[in-house]
């Protein structure tokens, strides 16, 4: 068991600059062992390694200079198709991840294109149209796999968002929705993130003895909401249905925790992350979200989350462009990107947001785990992304995505060109099949993304 | 914005007003859905044919309606609001168009007749049958209102909720939109057990005291240079708390007194506490701010309190920063009486450098302080004395603990935890308990105390179990019949009242009277609303519905650019919001006409945003207060409130589109259809439009087909607003990017100017107006009724926690016209709506 890559306890990750305890990655380095019996039935479990899956969205699209246009190394999309392409300044901090990555033009949801031009955040992970008036929304491709691979970690998933909770309908601020089509609130702040991630000890007695009180105190609740649905009108049952539901969901948080109880959380050192950044500051914000996504992933608390850079709603991520000495308002930028020097403007921040990325990605790479000590990455898919092309336009979604090499997305280093009739949903239908699940449809798909 | 499909709502400003005329038709009350479709079938569908099927059928469908397939079953049929539309453009003239062939009045007559009866009929069958939700969750400000009385004690208990979503009409209190999630279920267990925690205490010592006092500012221990985004601080005051307790309410007292000379306002004080060694430098949060009105040599004693918990404390462990006190700091800044920090070129405010310092690599000494009188006082502020105490208590076991635990020696367990659960239970509940009820949660405790160390961390566990009951996290409205209406309960009415006036529980009498009986005796229930009113508690509501209503909190979302106003101070933004808030609490407080929100002569602000608007009137402190206006300041109504003129504009230029939509929407309730897909915005930086006024860009905007006829009916209402720049300024000429002008333009060229603002346009009703004030004269003189409706409606929806539906509009009728007649008096409408049937009635 003395193999090189397995740590001491409290080994200082320097990548990770993370102080971290043993359990778990012995736990890790036998594949999934350390999943108590009563989950690691679950898919996924049984020795093998965690597969996972990130996906990203920022709002109001790219810059789309055409060919000719001197402009160009501004646009979002590489040049070139195939295997015969360049990346442009926007995305050329990926340039050493090429081997990990394959960027997408003229992918879509076909079904989101009548909607108007800034409503289709609700819809990225989605695919579907929002329902008339009540705008009800579908399952979310991470709560797809979550559902029913999530049940192997500690936290089946982990939704995130620079402006956190829900935010109106048409202007959300999570990516995430339930199988019932419900959005799934989003945290946002670097130190709540972490309290739910590595706050709880929950070895110790006293929060044995709280977790059995939970199970008790939602038994009761549950019973006393039975009982009031039926003295309610047909509204208000369904009000309360979907608290029934939430508290169902909290009894099998509560189950899990309880068979968790036995395993020790990791112990990750607070000072190595910036959880006092928040959104005044998007350098050391988004930094300290990326940290946080690459901390759960490597301790293995979840294997699948989202991350929300910003809204189409005027919120707080509005103004990140202003770090970069860009005009604070990324609306007005996206807007002005088919302008003289729009391209630039908004390119350069585009760009900034690739920075991040591919520290995160780089991150995952230089991390080895398991028996041959291949790197996260490779059994990790990151989608990344935006649900306009140029701002207001619902077509051409600027994607890509990275990692996988040992889920079998072995084919990187490409930029695949599509029609505008496929559907991004394919792309979804070949994530979820390289997670393991038998996924043939999802949405409105067509069967597999040809060339993944 | 959401707005639902109301595709045929276009340019309807004064649409609503014709209504009233014809919502009651002869013939309604007789009407059934055979009787109805009967006619459908004979009369209106060839009328329907012959005068609107060439538009709006299988050939093209303009706006998507098609009348040959709208179905006429307005209760079961899925184009119920179409209909309502098709009557709104009806009544108003506007359809069929000009150009196109024109009913006879016998013909309109009979659409309309058909329509209103159509809608009547639905609307009595689809407000029972469709079910309103009324049973809500309490919202996040409503949920820490609720625990902050129910528990006794201020703590921040919202503060791990989810933001909740507004709903269509903008409110954060609808029953509809709120929702529940797993997630959310387990914060509102965390919060409780939180709560429960600080309130009620283990047995034992009362906790050590903290106290510290000085006389003198500790200077010295502060980080001097820049680092992690953070600026280094200068506080004129510091106070060193180490050790300091982690929990528990803090008592602060600073006796301090002003040196203020001739021609100088009230200085300030800015008080803030907290410490986060090694990652930001000293982050801390705000304590309070006051004007310091004593003189120094009269020195009074200030008072601030707080909770140690809600401010940012340093780990239990170092972790290596690069600042080694780990205690709380104190910190007092000067301010003078518009904000400027007072500091001297004289006075030190830490020490030098230790190591390798010379004085010039100081970067803490200040290269310009605020310039010295060269005779006489300067304006100044002079600290006596600081004392803190943490925690502070009144008495152990703390009042929040001895409010349902009686500390006795020995008596059974259960009996005690049945007497403290039967009070807690129905104040949580906001009702009685049964004895079932309490059984249960009996059972829960002995279960519970089977794995606690003692009593009261037991009963704590089973409070929590009420503070995560539907009874105690919604707000309850059982039925007894699950289709016909019934009278809401005394005890449903008491928190109808208390959460639509104060957003919060009812307090003792009004629980008192509901468990007596007497709430719904129209006399009682009319006094209570007016002791409701005159209780402070109402400025909750003031403050909740205006920012609701007016949309403030879309000034948080608008980033003012510096490019283009370099001076604006974000602080503004705060007082504007309250300057809005301001002018509804003294229209409810005064008891005056709502027509004042659109035209007066005075509005609410402090010393900052008088400055800012520079107006002759300025209040002395920071404090809000009432000012006069004289008409050559352009400030009275809300339309000149900086929070409007702010919030709806992209924090550059002026913005006519958003602004006419929010009038539209918030002022006159007709807000336009959302704009179609793919229609790019009004771009002011597009090339091919600068040079052009606002008002040519929008003609040019117009020009195109599918954009002309939305904005026909809505740049009106914004053009007369272009005099207002995005802070709210009035100017002649557009406002303009000064940094970049500045640059090129020569130096002597004077302050850039944009175009010259033409505020002149014609309203969709042909009215011509120059501006702002031939705008309100306007709305005063043809909208008012049209506004009254709108302010009925929000406030029903609002009161009532839902969208309101069709069988709403007698209801609107009847409270519109009451209002109107009264005056527009904010707070007659308050009781005629809390004592109406609708408020009543579930």
């Amino acid at each position: 068991m003395n193999k090189p890559w397995h740590l001491d306890r409290r080994t200082l990750l320097r990548g990770a600059g993370v102080s971290l305890a043993l359990p778990w990655l012995e736990g890790m380095s036998r594949g999934l062992g350390a999943a108590p019996a009563s989950t690691s039935a679950a898919a996924g479990g049984g020795g093998e390694l965690p597969r996972r899956l990130c996906a990203i969205l920022f709002p109001y699209g790219v810059a789309l200079p055409k060919d000719d246009d001197p402009a160009r190394e501004w646009g979002w999309f590489p040049t070139g198709e195939g295997r015969d392409y360049q990346l442009t300044k926007v995305l050329q901090p990926l340039e050493g991840l090429k081997d990990d990555v394959t960027v997408f033009g003229g992918l879509s949801h076909p079904r989101c294109r009548s909607m108007n031009g800034h409503d289709t955040g609700d819809t990225f992970l989605t695919g579907n149209n929002l329902a008339p008036v009540t705008y009800r929304n579908t399952i979310s491709l991470d709560q797809y796999a979550a559902d029913r691979l999530g049940q192997a970690t500690r936290i089946p998933s982990l939704t995130l968002s620079t402006d956190g909770g829900i935010g109106p309908r048409t202007r959300a601020t999570t990516l995430s929705y339930t199988a019932k089509g419900q959005p799934i609130p989003a945290l946002s702040d670097p130190k709540l993130i972490f309290h739910r991630l590595f706050g709880q000890d929950s070895s110790s007695r006293s929060d044995r003895a709280k977790l059995e009180n939970s199970g008790s105190i939602l038994d009761l609740v549950l019973d006393q909401s039975k009982s009031l649905q039926r003295n309610l009108g047909a509204a208000d049952q369904r009000k309360l249905d979907e608290f029934e539901t939430s508290v169902r969901d909290v009894e099998q948080r509560v189950e899990r925790s309880r068979a968790w109880l036995s395993v020790p959380l990791p112990e990750v050192d607070p000072g190595s992350i910036a959880l006092e950044a928040n959104p005044d500051g998007p350098r050391d914000y988004i930094g300290a979200i990326y940290d946080l996504m690459f901390l759960a992933y490597q301790t293995d608390l979840t294997r699948f989350s989202t991350y929300q850079v910003g809204s189409y709603g005027p919120t707080l991520a509005r103004t990140f462009p202003g770090c970069l000495g860009l005009n604070p308002n990324w609306h007005s930028l996206a807007h002005a990107a088919g302008k003289k020097g729009g391209p630039e403007n908004i390119g350069k921040f585009d760009r900034f947001l690739a920075e991040n990325l591919a520290r995160f990605l780089q991150r995952l790479k230089d991390t080895p785990e398991g028996e041959d000590g291949s790197p996260m990455l490779d059994r990790t898919l990151v989608l990344y992304g935006s649900s306009n092309s140029r701002t207001h336009q619902n077509v051409n979604y600027p994607l890509l995505l990275a990692g996988g090499r040992g889920l079998g997305l072995t084919n990187h280093n490409q930029y695949l060109r599509f029609g505008s009739d496929t559907p991004m949903s394919n792309l979804f239908v070949s994530v979820l099949q390289a997670l393991g699940t038998e996924t043939e449809s999802f949405a409105d798909s067509t069967g597999p993304l040809a060339g993944v | 914005m959401a707005a639902g499909p109301l595709p045929l709502s276009i340019g309807l400003g004064i649409a609503m007003l014709c209504l009233s005329n014809t919502i009651t038709p002869t013939h309604a009350d007789d009407a059934t859905p055979e009787s109805l479709q009967a006619t459908y079938d004979g009369e209106i569908r060839p009328l329907l044919k012959a005068l609107c099927f060439e538009c709006h059928g299988p050939d093209k469908a303009k706006a998507d309606i098609r009348f040959d397939t709208l179905d006429p079953d307005l209760v079961h049929g899925p184009d119920a609001e179409t209909w309502l539309d098709t009557l709104d453009q009806l009544n108003a003239g506007e359809m069929p168009p000009s150009k196109a062939t024109q009913p006879t009045s016998e013909q309109r007559n009979h659409l309309t007749d058909w329509l209103t009866a159509s809608l009547r009929t639905a609307a009595e069958t689809k407000r029972f049958a469709d079910g309103r939700v009324v049973t809500r969750r309490l919202t996040r400000y409503e949920y820490a209102n609720t625990l902050r009385d129910l528990l006794g004690i201020e703590l921040d208990f919202a503060r791990e909720l989810p933001p909740d979503p507004a709903s269509p009409e903008g409110f954060l209190n609808n029953g509809n939109t709120l929702e529940m999630s797993g997630t959310q279920v387990e914060t509102y267990l965390a919060a409780a057990r939180k709560a429960l925690a600080v309130a009620i205490v283990d047995p034992g010592e009362a906790p050590a005291i903290h106290r510290y006092e000085a006389a003198q500012t500790n200077i010295g221990k502060l980080p001097r240079s820049n680092a992690g985004g953070a600026k280094p601080v200068n506080p004129e005051f510091v106070l060193d708390i180490d050790p300091f307790p982690r929990t528990g309410e803090f008592l602060l007292r600073i006796r301090a007194g002003s040196v203020i000379p001739e021609g100088e306002d009230f200085p300030r004080m800015r008080v803030s506490l907290g410490n986060v060694p090694g990652i930001i430098h000293v982050p801390r949060k705000l304590v309070g701010e006051v004007d310091v009105i004593a003189a120094a040599d009269q020195p009074a004693t200030y008072e601030f309190r707080g909770r140690m918990e809600d401010f940012p404390q340093p780990g239990d462990r170092s972790f290596g920063g690069n600042v080694a006190f780990h205690g709380m700091l104190l910190m007092i800044d000067f301010l003078d009486a518009d904000g400027a920090e007072l500091r001297y070129a004289d006075r030190t405010y830490s020490d030098p450098p230790a190591k390798k310092g010379n004085a010039n690599q100081n970067k803490n000494a200040p290269s310009k302080g605020r310039p010295i009188p060269e005779s006489g006082p300067r304006l100044d502020i002079v600290i006596d004395s600081v004392t803190f105490e943490a925690p502070h208590l009144v008495s152990w076991p703390p009042p929040s603990h001895t409010r349902w635990l009686v500390p006795t020696v020995g008596g059974e367990e259960k009996e005690r935890a049945r007497q403290a659960l039967e009070r807690f239970a129905s104040r949580a509940f906001r009702r009685p308990v049964n004895e079932e009820e309490i059984s249960r949660y009996l059972d829960l405790f002995e279960a519970v105390r089977k794995r606690e160390p003692h009593f009261v961390a037991a009963i704590r566990e089973t409070f929590a179990a009420v503070l995560v009951s539907p009874h105690f996290l919604y707000r309850v409205e059982t039925r007894t019949d699950p289709v016909e209406s019934e009278t809401v309960t005394d005890h449903e009415l008491a928190s109808r009242l208390s959460y639509f006036l104060w957003s919060a529980p009812p307090d003792g009498r009004l629980t008192e009277l509901a468990d007596r009986g007497e709430l719904l005796a129209p006399e009682i229930l009319r006094e209570e609303i007016e002791r409701m009113l005159d209780d402070r508690r109402t400025l909750e509501f003031v403050n909740r519905f205006a920012d609701q209503w007016f949309d403030l909190d879309a000034l948080e979302r608008v980033a003012v650019n510096p490019e283009f106003y370099p001076d604006f101070d974000d602080s503004l933004k705060e007082a504007m919001r309250e300057e809005t808030r301001g002018v509804l609490r003294e229209i409810l407080l005064g008891d005056l006409s709502c027509l004042e929100l659109l035209d007066t002569n005075w509005t609410v602000a402090n010393r900052a945003l008088a400055t800012h608007y520079e107006l002759a009137d300025r209040p002395r402190t920071s404090a809000f207060q009432r000012v006069s206006l004289s008409p050559e300041e352009k400030r009275g109504g809300v339309l000149a409130h900086g929070a409007f003129l702010l919030a709806q504009s992209d924090g550059q230029m002026p913005h006519p589109i958003k602004r006419a939509v929010w009038i539209r929407d918030r002022l006159l309730d007709s807000p336009p259809a959302s704009p179609p897909a793919e229609v790019p915005e009004l771009d002011p930086e597009n090339p091919d439009l600068a040079g052009l006024s606002l008002k040519d860009q929008l003609a040019a905007h117009r020009e195109k087909e599918s954009c002309r006829d939305c904005h026909l009916g809505l740049d009106p209402w914004g053009i007369p607003l272009e005099h207002f720049d995005a802070t709210g300024l009035w100017g002649t000429h557009s406002p303009v990017r000064i940094k970049t002008t500045r640059k090129d333009s020569p130096p002597d060229a004077g302050p850039p100017r944009g175009p010259l603002v033409d505020a002149a346009t014609v309203l969709p009703d042909g009215t011509e107006v120059t501006g702002l004030d031939s705008l309100k004269d306007y709305l005063l003189a043809e909208q008012r009724e049209a506004f009254a409706r709108s302010l009925v409606k929000r406030l029903m929806g609002y009161s009532l926690g839902r969208s309101l539906d069709f069988g709403d509009r007698e209801a609107v009728e009847a409270l519109t016209a009451d209002f109107v007649e009264n005056d527009f008096r904010l707070r007659h409408l308050i009781v005629a709506l809390a004592t109406s049937e609708s408020f009543r009635t579930k």
